[in-house]
């Protein structure tokens, strides 16, 4: 998720119908730049140059996020919704975003659902086989180590060491396989 | 304080909307990568005046291993569903008085 203000300023978004690296384009109604979903950052507009705060969320499951936070609400949604829109698309492994991934090396299959980290222009992509047990492990990121884990509400969060043995918390993308490695051409699996 | 963070992004937005489109207009292109149009803007739309329910009417709405964005603000819990998600992509709500925005 991402702090809707921007230097003070509140900005809606809405569906800029538009796609690059094969995911979703945001576009703000205040002013008009687009945004991308997967960096935050503005790519054309008159705010083209700045980047979105992100704000910690997790994806989970509606029973495990619900005995985590027995307060939760929920976005109120129609009885009529059961299921995904897109279903056949998520079970196809053979479809891969709409355009031709570019980079896809054969390393995972596309549909993989890997936890994307990147510091500075290295990047990993951690598979659920990597992390399960619920303990943490570290991986290499240049010269960092990173400790990934998944937590008890299921959200897997990622800690950068900062040399003087402590940790900083930093940004995890949940992500299709595919996305990543448009994103990421050259990023290391951890599966 | 930066936070761990994971941010939904799965579907590519609209893949299954404009699959029928055979050459989609290029924008433009950045960092060497084209920015295809496949839609009008707004045509799948975004959430503006999001409504909640309590944990327990959305037991009757959910269900159980339905996957949910959570979030947290100061104590205020909020859960989307995804297959909810899927018919608007983003959520312009505010928790806690922070303006936030639920992408997937």
């Amino acid at each position: 998720m991402y702090a809707r203000e921007v230097a003070g300023r509140e900005l809606t978004f809405l569906v800029s119908g538009k796609l690059w690296r094969n995911s979703l384009i945001m576009q703000d109604e205040e002013t008009g730049t687009l945004w991308s979903h997967v960096t935050g950052e503005a790519l054309e507009g008159e705010l083209a140059g700045t980047t979105l705060e992100v704000v910690e969320s997790v994806q989970t499951d509606w029973r495990s996020w619900r005995d985590r936070y027995p307060g939760t609400r929920l976005l109120v949604k129609d009885t009529t919704i059961t299921g995904s829109r897109y279903a056949d698309y998520l079970d196809d492994p053979e479809r891969t975003g709409l355009f031709r991934a570019r980079w896809l090396t054969g390393r995972l299959p596309g549909k993989t659902l890997v936890y994307g980290i990147h510091v500075g222009p290295h990047a990993a992509a951690v598979t659920d086989g990597f992390l399960s047990g619920g303990r943490a492990r570290e991986i290499e990121l240049g010269d960092r180590t990173v400790h990934v884990r998944r937590g008890e509400d299921g959200g897997v969060r990622a800690w950068l060491g900062t040399g003087d043995g402590q940790t900083e918390p930093i940004d995890v993308l949940e992500v299709f396989w595919f996305a990543w490695s448009g994103f990421y051409p050259h990023t290391e699996v951890y599966d | 304080m930066k936070v761990a963070v994971t941010i939904a992004l799965l579907v590519p937005l609209a893949t299954m909307v404009a699959a029928q489109q055979p050459q989609p207009e290029v924008h433009g292109t950045f960092e060497g990568e084209p920015m295809y149009t496949v839609l009008p803007p707004d045509r799948i739309p975004a959430i503006r005046t999001p409504e909640f329910v309590t944990g327990e009417e959305a037991d009757r709405l959910m269900a159980p291993d339905e996957p949910v964005l959570g979030v947290v603000v100061q104590g205020d819990a909020r859960a989307y569903s995804l297959w909810h998600l899927d018919r608007h992509e983003i959520v312009n709500d505010t928790v806690a008085g922070r303006a936030l925005a639920a992408t997937w």
